[in-house]
């Protein structure tokens, strides 16, 4: 591999590697604009000028591959120094200084390299900037409104629908100081990655119809977190302010999502919003629901899944949006009552597909963790009912008790019918963050953490096992489902009663071959992918 | 001057619009020589003969030739730059107009040079009356044998297609034409890779200027030894074209030994209009620094003009009195590289509008002295530093009214005489 030495530091990389990502692994920032690692290098916002031993001219870095050996480069010489700059005058020439109503102030590329390669004062005094007449508000479709007055004409966004999408409705019009991006009439940007193009313009000229003015951005707490909305399992930066998700953006992970994350994925926090929350735990006293303590509602659900009943068989049904822990607990619990009838239900949801280097990553369930849940241990044992006898079919006439884990675990909490057979069961008990008419119709009702308030595992599509982090605290007496599953476990074997997530996965890297070997504390970034390892056929 | 005339021997020859007439001339002997030779010896004979671009860089063609992959699976073009386009040139026009042949005569060698079937002329859509009449051309060439599967029976294939601009400068950069060539947005690539090696749709690709072409002709026809006698020097050699324009008696292209002086061409063109004194004269189009009447006596050649530092570009060459507002001048052409710029990179679309910008305030009686001093520290910003070449060129022209009229301009503005009277160029009166 050849050498290369960046502002006196020398590293070797691959040969092919252009400077900026060279510099970057040198630690060195080369200031970009146009350049984007996935987009076609067009080299034209000139920002990455750089000064390259041997060659007459300033070389624009993100066009510049390293070759051969012994290549020196300076970033901060005289003459590079001053391109910068010249840069940063002429993108703000014509640019609005309008960052007190801007979204993008923040975060933009534009402030952030005024302040470390720009001016403080304008050159460009007595001329009116250039406008954009009319085009301050375009809706370029469903997701995504232009201003483009504050364009800086890097085309990521043509090249994103272009290369990435392959959609090609954002186009580069007219020339010169009129050059302005766009759509065709009658052709608007409405794709389902379109925001992405959002993530990746430098400005504030393309911004989220569905985030704009929702936030400043400095406000905002922004925690590592994976998409629930398929099993895709997009990495994602959760970004909330005192517990209210404001949005999703994509957080980079080549193997999974890359840069990218689809529309509908940065929706699915809204039901969070939208949609009633369980906040106490409820027993049914007199034919009605009633607010309880933990204890009396998890006193309730031991007392009814601990007695071997002569009416009936004791059922529990998990989902797709388990924890893998969670779903390991529960799975134990099962054991522990001697149950053969447990499993996971997930709804089958529209095929997803977001690009990455190697082919891509696809999407086909409603639930992000149908994989985890039943390799932690939530599948039937011998002539063990399953989610199909008692949602499609009358298995819960059966059941003496019946734990539905996750109030919200598909379509079928909110149908009325597939409500009254469940209802059918002796005793029903549900854990969950919605307080769908399911809830409604249980005994004991346990509220839990949504997927923003808790950690532990998912598995994707691709057999990937990755973690994520508790963003904010669940809201009143709301538990992350660990909590409530460990105290009901230890209410059986009091070694249960003081689990957590950590030492639930720890417990289930031991039991689970799949598992074997992993430990919580250690699981990489990128996550761990489980698809090479030994499937173990109705491990429990 | 009482040279030869060579690459224009057949203006004003309307026969030699048709294969026949252009034969009677001594036309596609060369060709059929060129494909008598191996096509590494008609690179050769290029790159002896010293022939450099005409299309305004000067770069060598012969060497361009030797870039192209020779084993390599891929088709190979010629393309034809007939996107003529600087401001003040017009002597690719004349070339097409009048004699077609000389010029499809060099796409048939160049693509017999470098293993290329096919040529695109990429014409300059205002040029409607060339386009008719190279297509015409080419007809002609496919009946008599010229073009198609076999060319003058040797059983190498060359097809010649015209394709027509839509009117953009920067179309005639040339990774920007072959943009445009492929149906794209015209503007330029990131080089490297150069067009030799990934040019049209993807494949190995030469593009020469059309005067550049029709020289091959002269110089297979009648040897590199001959091109090499006529001309300044080694690196400045063959015949050329001038195309003059502005305060003279007789503007239009006029054919010379290249490094004359330019008051040779000056005296050749009947001199100044109406015996007015010289203020300022472009030796190079648009783009070429400008030089004054202490420059009078230097040579038009690639590398003479590089000293003094303009350069010969396309050689058109704009001449100016003194009855002439340098900075309207220049602020004309500063307005025309606003306009063309693509719009692509930083510098050059929003440097190129600040100097119009500047140009006008000072032009219009709006301006200061520290005008002209902004003025004098954006310029060397826009250029240098943007993605292609049309940058620097906007840059070039500004540059040099700043170095050799930036006392006079001060002192105008000091006087508060901007805006300078406007002299009408033509005396309508006379004319009626």
């Amino acid at each position: 591999m050849p050498r290369v030495t960046i502002d006196d530091r020398t590293l070797e990389v691959a040969a092919g590697t252009n400077l900026v990502d060279a510099a970057a692994a040198a630690g060195v920032q080369i200031p970009h604009y146009c350049y984007h690692p996935r987009l076609s290098v067009v080299g034209q916002c000139r920002m990455c000028m750089v000064e390259v031993e041997g060659m007459p001219k300033l070389q624009a870095a993100c066009s510049t591959p390293v070759v051969k050996d012994g290549m020196v480069v300076r970033t901060q010489s005289p003459a590079a120094v001053e391109a910068q700059r010249a840069i940063m005058e002429f993108l703000l020439i014509n640019h609005p200084l309008d960052c007190p109503i801007c979204d993008q102030a923040g975060e933009c590329g534009l402030q952030d390299y005024s302040f470390k390669h720009g001016q403080a004062f304008s050159r460009f005094r007595f001329e009116e900037k250039r406008v954009y007449p009319e085009k301050e508000r375009i809706p370029l479709g469903p997701t995504v409104m232009l201003n483009m007055n504050r364009c800086i004409q890097c085309t990521r966004c043509v090249r994103f629908t272009e290369e990435v999408s392959k959609t090609g409705e954002i186009g580069f019009f007219n020339r010169g100081s009129h050059a302005e991006i766009g759509t065709v009439e009658g052709r608007p940007l409405d794709n389902p990655l379109s925001t992405c193009v959002v993530d990746i313009c430098p400005v504030g000229a393309l911004t989220s119809t569905r985030f704009r003015f929702a936030e400043r951005v400095w406000y905002l707490d922004k925690k590592p977190s994976l998409c629930t909305g398929c099993d895709a399992g997009c990495n994602i930066t959760l970004e909330h302010r005192r517990g209210s998700i404001k949005r999703y953006k994509p957080r980079y992970n080549a193997e999974v999502n890359d840069y990218w994350m689809c529309d509908f994925g940065r929706g699915t926090h809204e039901r969070y919003r939208d949609e009633p929350r369980l906040l106490s735990p409820l027993v049914r006293k007199n034919d009605e629901l009633a607010p309880a303590s933990w204890r009396e509602a998890i006193d309730a659900l031991f007392q009814a899944v601990r007695a071997k009943r002569a009416d009936g068989v004791t059922a529990f049904l998990g989902s797709g949006f388990l924890t893998t822990e969670e779903a390991f607990l529960l799975a134990q619990l099962a054991r522990l009552v001697e149950s053969p009838h447990l499993s996971v239900w997930t709804d089958s949801g529209p095929a997803r597909q977001i690009p990455n280097p190697r082919g891509g990553v696809s999407g086909r369930e409603a639930a992000p963790n149908r994989r985890g849940a039943e390799w932690a241990g939530l599948v039937p044992g011998a002539d063990g009912l399953d989610g199909e006898n008692l949602l499609l079919e009358g298995g819960a006439d059966r059941c003496a008790a019946l734990f539905v884990a996750d109030s919200d675990f598909g379509k079928a909490a909110r149908d009325p019918r597939v409500v009254e057979r469940l209802r059918k069961a002796r005793f029903l008990a549900v854990m969950g963050w919605a307080d769908t008419p399911l809830a409604r119709a249980a005994d004991v009702v346990l509220p839990a953490a949504t997927h923003a308030e808790r950690e532990g595992t998912f598995v994707n599509s691709q057999s990937r096992l990755q973690r994520f982090t508790r963003a904010f605290p669940a809201p009143s007496q709301a538990r992350p489902g660990v909590e409530i599953l460990a105290e009901l476990l230890g209410r059986f074997e009091p070694r249960w009663g003081s689990v957590d997530a950590a030492t639930a996965f720890d417990l289930l890297a031991e039991e689970v071959d799949r598992f074997a070997e992993l430990r919580w504390h250690s699981l990489p970034p990128q996550g761990v992918s489980l698809a090479a390892r030994e499937a173990p056929e109705g491990a429990a | 001057m009482a040279s030869e005339r060579v690459l224009t021997r057949n203006v004003g020859r309307a026969a030699a619009r048709t294969v026949r007439g252009y034969r009677e001339g001594g036309g596609y002997e060369a060709l059929s020589r060129a494909l008598r030779m191996q096509p590494a010896e008609v690179v050769e004979e290029i790159k002896k003969s010293g022939l450099r671009g005409r299309g305004g860089a000067g770069f060598p063609c012969g060497m361009k030739w030797s870039f192209v992959p020779r084993n390599i699976d891929k088709p190979k073009y010629i393309v034809c730059n007939a996107d003529e386009s600087e401001p003040g040139t017009f002597k690719d026009r004349l070339l097409m107009e009048h004699d077609p042949h000389q010029l499809l005569e060099g796409c048939v060698i160049a693509g017999w040079a470098v293993g290329a079937s096919t040529t695109y002329i990429y014409i300059r859509g205002e040029y409607t009356v060339a386009t008719a009449i190279l297509e015409e051309a080419i007809r002609d060439a496919y009946d008599q044998g010229v073009l198609g599967a076999s060319v003058l029976g040797s059983g190498f294939r060359h097809d010649i297609h015209v394709h027509r601009g839509a009117g953009a400068y920067i179309c005639g950069e040339e990774t920007g034409l072959l943009e445009s060539l492929e149906g794209k947005r015209g503007q330029p690539r990131v080089k490297p890779p150069f067009p030799a090696v990934v040019g049209a749709f993807g494949c190995p690709t030469v593009i020469n200027n059309v005067e550049t072409l029709c020289c091959v002709t002269h110089i297979v026809q009648r040897g590199a030894e001959w091109f090499k006698a006529i001309g300044t020097d080694e690196r400045n050699t063959g015949p050329k074209l001038y195309a003059v324009s502005g305060h003279v008696e007789r503007p239009g292209t006029y054919e010379h030994p290249i490094g004359i002086t330019f008051r040779e061409l000056l005296d050749s063109c009947g001199g100044m209009y109406k015996g007015r004194a010289l203020k300022a004269w472009i030796p190079g189009g648009a783009s070429a620094a400008m030089l004054t009447a202490a420059d009078v006596d230097t040579q038009l050649d690639f590398d003479t003009l590089a000293k003094a530092g303009s350069m010969l570009g396309s050689a058109a060459v704009i001449v100016m009195d003194e009855t002439t507002c340098v900075v309207r001048a220049t602020l004309r052409l500063a307005e025309f590289f606003a306009h063309e710029s693509c719009g692509q990179c930083t510098p050059c679309r929003e440097g190129t509008n600040w100097m119009r910008i500047l140009l006008e305030r000072i032009a219009s009686g709006h301006g200061a002295e520290r005008d002209l001093d902004l003025l004098a520290s954006v310029v060397p910003n826009v250029g240098g530093i943007s993605l292609c070449a049309l940058g620097d060129a906007a840059q070039g022209p500004v540059k040099s009214l700043l170095a050799k009229f930036g006392d006079e301009i001060r002192d105008n503005l000091r006087q508060r005489r901007y805006p300078l009277p406007q002299v009408p160029f033509f005396d309508l009166g006379a004319v009626a």
